[in-house]
């Protein structure tokens, strides 16, 4: 009976902990070599701004991670972000983010690339600056 | 054992279920997408537990049959095969892979090619309207490779039908640039002649455009445009964000324009002359706030254009003032640009050329479609030669009713009803008249155009 009851209370906590997680958990991260505000990420992710003072910056999706990115942050859905995209870069030769395909392949370009930043949903570790958290 | 294991998994599921029961109730201040999350989540944990209570009945009818022994010894056989080292080099092998993928260079993946292509049909051609029936468009590619972080290639490589209806190929933007900062960026080749709106942001690519085709006074050199569409030469650009939108600027100069065969040159090898072209653009983008997605600008450019006459060559001062506006949002595209010229015949004669030119196009866009129309006039003076010596430089003004629709993501089907009325030509035109080669002095189109991307 105590393992029944104490399984309940699990089950209970599992669905209530999963509900919230995803809320509050998604991390921009950049390269220690960039300097950048929270509220220039959009910026950054519209290819508006290419550069943190003197840094070039290489900007990544994370395919794991882009609903909610787009969502949190571009306010904007995948179809939409594409075609903003698609015109920039007919227009002035611009190639969009490249995509990577987990949070440990986000990490690993973003801490071995200046000028890198991408967004996780996973603790990041050391290595890389957090600038933002959504 | 196994009814012990069965019930606490019933009595998890019941966990989980009374919890999510409770979910509604507190759902009421939260979005639909974040009931979505939690839908996909409730899912998972239910088949989590269909999976586990699968398992438990497994293990009790291997209890029933007495077999519980010999199951349970080839199931802890690969829990204990499990050698740490080998499971700590695997890891490490994931995790070489995934940092190599994680720091692979798009160059070194070959270059991406993408593109737009488009056909129409209707009862005259979209562009030349002295042919009639279907035509095949253009089939538009372009490539962009990536040769470092600061440098910037750019080259549009078009096959499209011409004026005399025959298809041609042709380098239409092959440009190389340096990235200074987002401030200032270089470009040395041919490029879009930054003015107005249209003439940058909806170039070639037709399945960009919500409309069927661009106006016709700001159409291409060869299409139909009076104006240089492209220049060859050095262009500067760049942006300044501030906190409630952008200023933008384009700075240009380029070779001086030449008509060859009643179309504006670019000269890609140079001029005869060796007068050049000078131009700017500025430009303020509204971000955020009520005037989110307002782009307004102003634009001018001198010019010294001759001809290909053999005998008495023109040579004008061609020189253009514009203004425009667009409103680019989710749901609306109003553009509206406006032109006016001062041209002086270098050859002598006095006096200045006045002429002007100006559209207005305003789409609404709906889910079903994006319908939109546009009144387009352009008063371009006869006795001026540049616009004279032009095969399309005749006034005129077109009404323009037409709708896009999208199969999806990548394709759309366009259609136009357009009324167009040339205003002065052929009684004001010394060179055959465009009657006499079938462009009538006004006709009505129903045009449809199948568009897509790549």
């Amino acid at each position: 009976m105590r393992i029944q009851i104490l399984a309940l209370l699990f089950g209970t906590f599992l669905v209530a902990w999963t509900s919230t997680a995803g809320a509050g958990d998604l991390v921009v991260i950049c390269n220690p070599s960039v300097s950048l505000k929270a509220d220039e990420v959009r910026d950054v992710y519209f290819g508006d701004k290419g550069f943190a003072g003197t840094v070039k910056l290489l900007p990544a999706d994370n395919s794991a991670a882009q609903d909610a990115f787009l969502e949190k942050v571009m306010k904007l859905d995948a179809k939409k972000y594409a075609g903003v995209w698609i015109k920039k870069a007919f227009r002035d030769g611009s190639a969009p983010p490249p995509v990577k395909s987990s949070d440990a392949e986000a990490i690993a370009y973003v801490k071995q690339t200046p000028g890198a930043c991408s967004y996780v949903t996973s603790a990041p570790g050391d290595g890389v600056v957090v600038v933002a958290k959504f | 054992m196994l009814n012990k294991l069965l019930i606490s998994a019933r009595a998890l599921a019941l966990g989980v279920v009374l919890s999510t029961a409770s979910l509604p109730a507190a759902a009421d201040s939260v979005s639909d997408a974040k009931l979505e999350e939690l839908q996909k989540k409730l899912d998972q944990s239910m088949k989590m537990i269909e999976a586990l209570g699968a398992r438990v009945k497994e293990l009790e009818a291997h209890t029933s049959t007495g077999t519980v022994a010999a199951a349970a010894a080839p199931a802890a056989a690969p829990a204990a095969a499990v050698d740490p080292q080998r499971l700590e080099a695997v890891e490490q092998k994931v995790a070489q892979i995934e940092t190599a993928n994680a720091t692979r260079q798009s160059d070194d993946s070959g270059l991406p090619i993408h593109g737009f292509a488009d056909v129409n049909t209707g009862n005259y051609n979209l562009y030349f309207p002295y042919f009639k029936g279907t035509n095949v468009g253009s089939l538009d590619l372009y490539l962009t490779p990536k040769i470092g972080d600061s440098v910037v290639t750019l080259a549009e490589l078009i096959f499209e039908t011409g004026p005399d209806g025959q298809v041609g190929t042709d380098l239409e933007r092959f440009q190389i640039g340096y990235q200074f900062n987002d401030q200032a960026t270089v470009w040395v080749g041919r490029f879009h002649t930054p003015y107005g709106y249209v003439n940058t942001a909806l170039h070639h690519g037709v399945w960009l455009a919500d409309a069927l085709r661009r106006p016709k006074f700001v159409n291409f050199e060869d299409k139909g445009g009076v104006m240089p569409a492209h220049t060859t030469g050095v262009w500067v650009t760049g942006a300044m964000r501030e906190d409630n939108g952008k200023f933008l600027y384009d700075f240009y100069t380029g070779n001086g324009q030449h008509i060859q065969g009643g179309i504006v040159d670019m000269q890609n090898g140079g001029n005869l002359h060796g007068a050049a072209m000078f131009g700017s653009r500025l430009s303020y983008q509204f971000i955020g706030g009520a005037a989110d997605g307002l782009l307004v600008g102003v634009n001018g450019f001198t010019d010294k254009v001759d001809d290909d006459n053999p005998i008495n060559p023109a040579l004008m001062r061609l020189n253009m003032a514009g203004a425009y506006a667009v409103y680019d949002t989710d749901t609306w595209e109003h553009i509206i640009e406006a032109y006016a010229f001062r041209d002086k015949d270098l050859n002598g004669a006095p006096g200045t050329h006045r002429s002007e030119a100006w559209f207005a196009q305003f789409a609404y866009r709906a889910r079903w479609g994006v319908p939109y129309i546009r009144y387009e006039r352009a008063m371009l003076d006869q006795t001026d030669p540049y616009f004279n010596e032009q095969t399309f430089g005749a006034s005129y003004y077109r009404s323009a009713l037409g709708v896009r629709f999208d199969i999806n993501a990548k394709s759309s089907i366009k259609f136009e009803v357009a009324h167009t009325r040339n205003t002065d030509r052929p009684s004001t035109d010394y060179r055959p008249s465009d009657a006499e080669i079938g462009l009538p002095q006004q006709f009505n189109e129903i045009l449809a155009q199948y568009a897509v991307r790549f």
